[in-house]
């Protein structure tokens, strides 16, 4: 039974670390491609599009680790939540190493734009705290950290607010005459303010997914609390309101977290 | 009587048969335990010579064997003792040794997961035969080149582990280019005026219209006056690099008064309020041309990147130990890739733009070399868009630069 165990808790380890160099890929390749967004680089962009592959490879190996587990070890509980967070985390931080590609395929569509010296600090701004948040994802699924995995959120609000900063930057050129952008221009520019705020998004969800792993609870789970009360009290009188406030958080799934 | 005479005759010849065949068994395994001890067999006739002699091998592999032991000790604490990392693995592939160094990296996080699993990688083509070479760069914070050796471990021609050292070859790397950009745009800074010049003058000499002669010769003499500039900068670096100044009571509020004083024109021209709000009182030891030579550096500097009709802001503030002098524009910033860079001789943001303020790329490299002389530093707080803070931090006098218990003086708000 130990050496089953055992034999679990390095497979485990190896999916995080795994996991671990998947996150460090997609953090290191969104600082890059800033850079090179920034200095209309299009061989950097392009090795960064070519790197994705080495992103999908670690990803597609992480999948089939956690399968070969789940198959094999039958885990229970928080070992199961272990192995199914693995699998989640692995989806999104391979989605957001599409987002730096993304980014990097706008370098090449936006290639002779001069940007403004203000929208060029904005796009500065938020791929920092797109960094950042990635980075604490990081942290908080390897210490376990649920207090920091629930913060990503109000963190990711900063972010939220540059986005919407550059939006406004976006529509303010517009209606400056002299240095005005064409339509696909102001489509491409928005598209990349929707990239680093959709990396932000992705590191939240991480957050949500650590939670769930160390307490089994998600903040879905709320969400799913207040409607089957709605759904208790339609049954029960269809035209009487709810007297009581929806539960905020459910037990946990189980005890064990 | 005969019989029973044999009878003993006979054991006794068999029990001394017995015996000789027991000797030579027990001299035989000592002959073989002395061989394993790594000597050359034991004397056949003596059981004594031959325990001696066991005796003696053993304590001489045991003494070998704290020698190696200590060796092995030694080894390990001058590898922990390293900056670099050492992971060391036998044949099969499993980690024998790793130094202090490279403990860090050992299911480490963000960029150094990736040079882990660059010491994997290069492990891996070691135990092949083929060893390899790697830098890994990181963006970080903090930005980092990590180099990554990874070689066979040979013993008698055959493969017995492989060694991965770890090196931080950041501080390298930064070196080699800035003695490259050096070279190349000290070359081009001079190359510019002197060929203009050149090209000028070329085409005066066949040039009748006395219009034309007038603005060329106009010409000619602007470049001149850039290279003059140039050489004046250098020479100013070059004083200030040679870490020499004076040692005078300086005024900072008067010093920064004249610097404003100077870049006035220069900020009418283009519409610029200077503002500052003189500091009367505050003065430090140093050298009062060099402090001078800085401000007004970072003066024009702020004034050259402004738009037009904005304002630029000068700031003294002082504690006991450091006087800062900061000077904040509203212009566009500077890009936070420069801002590593943009205090090195020569380095220019945006070279077009450089060229056409008339800048001689050394202003930056002055202040800082003024900063050091004086125990101090420049600190730099800028955005894109939103303008860019110098702050010059000096140390009031040589002691308090070199007392280590000094706090220095936040930059002035």
């Amino acid at each position: 039974m130990d050496e089953l165990r055992k034999s679990f808790q390095q497979d485990l380890t190896g999916v995080q670390n795994e996991i671990v160099k998947l996150a460090a890929l997609v953090t290191e390749a969104l600082p890059r491609a800033t850079e090179a967004l920034l200095s209309s680089d299009l061989t950097e962009a392009q090795r960064i599009i070519d790197e994705d592959d080495a992103m999908d490879l670690v990803s597609v190996n992480v999948e089939e680790a956690c399968l070969r587990i789940l198959t094999l070890q039958n885990p229970m509980a928080s070992d199961m939540r272990a192995v199914v967070t693995a699998m989640k985390l692995n989806d999104e931080y391979e989605r957001s190493g599409d987002l730096v590609s993304n980014i990097c395929k706008g370098v090449r569509r936006l290639y002779g734009l001069e940007l403004s010296p203000a929208l060029r600090g904005l796009i500065t701004q938020m791929s920092e705290e797109a960094t950042r948040l990635l980075r604490l994802s990081v942290d908080a699924y390897v210490e376990g950290n649920a207090g920091l995995a629930s913060a990503l959120d109000d963190i990711d609000d900063r972010l939220d607010d540059l986005q919407q900063d550059y939006i406004q930057e976006i529509f303010d050129r517009e209606d400056d005459s002299k240095n005005s952008l064409t339509l696909q221009q102001a489509v491409q520019l928005a598209l990349l303010g929707r990239f680093y705020e959709r990396i932000g998004d992705h590191a939240v969800n991480v957050g949500e997914r650590v939670q769930y792993m160390v307490n089994g609870w998600l903040p879905e789970h709320s969400a799913v609390a207040r409607q089957a009360m709605l759904s208790d009290d339609d049954a029960a009188s269809p035209t009487a309101g709810s007297e009581t406030a929806p539960d905020e958080q459910p037990p946990p799934v189980d005890s064990e977290g | 009587m005969l019989p029973v005479v044999a009878l003993l005759a006979a054991a006794l010849v068999a029990v001394v048969i017995a015996s000789y065949l027991a000797r030579r068994r027990v001299l035989v395994r000592m002959a073989e335990a002395a061989g394993r001890l790594g000597g050359d067999g034991v004397p056949k006739r003596s059981l004594e010579e031959g325990v001696a002699r066991i005796e003696a091998l053993a304590t001489q592999r045991q003494s070998e064997g704290e020698l190696v032991s200590e060796t092995g000790l030694r080894f390990e604490a001058a590898l922990s003792a390293m900056n670099g990392g050492t992971v060391i693995c036998d044949h099969t592939g499993t980690e024998v040794y790793r130094n202090l160094a490279a403990q860090s990296f050992a299911e480490g996080r963000h960029g150094n997961a990736l040079v882990e699993a660059a010491v994997v990688e290069g492990l891996a083509a070691a135990r092949n035969g083929t060893g390899s070479s790697e830098q890994v760069e990181l963006f970080g914070p903090p930005r980092r080149v990590m180099s990554v050796v990874a070689r066979p471990l040979l013993r008698a021609g055959e493969l017995v582990g492989a060694v991965a050292v770890i090196d931080d070859v950041s501080e390298a790397r930064r070196l080699n280019d800035l003695r490259r950009d050096f070279v190349a745009n000290v070359s081009h800074e001079l190359r510019t005026p002197v060929g203009a010049i050149s090209l000028l003058t070329e085409t005066m000499t066949d040039e009748t219209d006395p219009q034309t002669l007038v603005t060329m010769s106009q010409r000619v003499h602007g470049e001149a006056v850039r290279l003059q500039n140039l050489v004046e900068d250098l020479l100013d670096l070059s004083r200030t690099e040679g870490g020499h100044r004076s040692d005078d009571q300086v005024d900072v509020g008067e010093v920064v008064g004249r610097a404003v004083e100077q870049v006035s024109p220069l900020a009418a021209k283009r519409s610029i309020e200077v503002r500052w709000e003189p500091t009367p009182g505050v003065s430090m030891q140093g050298d009062a041309t060099q402090i001078g030579s800085a401000v007004q550096n970072l003066l024009e500097n702020a004034i050259k990147y402004s738009p037009e009709d904005s304002m630029v802001e000068v700031r003294v503030a002082s504690s006991v130990d450091d006087v800062a002098i900061a000077v904040q524009d509203h212009g566009s910033g500077i890009p936070q890739a420069d801002q590593e860079r943009i205090f090195e001789r020569f380095y220019r943001v945006d070279r077009g733009r450089s060229r056409s303020t008339g800048g001689t790329g050394l202003g930056l490299a002055i202040v800082r070399h003024v900063a050091e002389n004086h125990g101090g530093s420049v600190e730099l707080t800028s955005r894109e868009g939103a303008g860019s803070t110098f702050t010059l931090c000096l140390a009031r006098s040589p002691e308090s630069h070199d007392d280590a218990s000094t706090t220095p003086t936040r930059a002035p708000q």
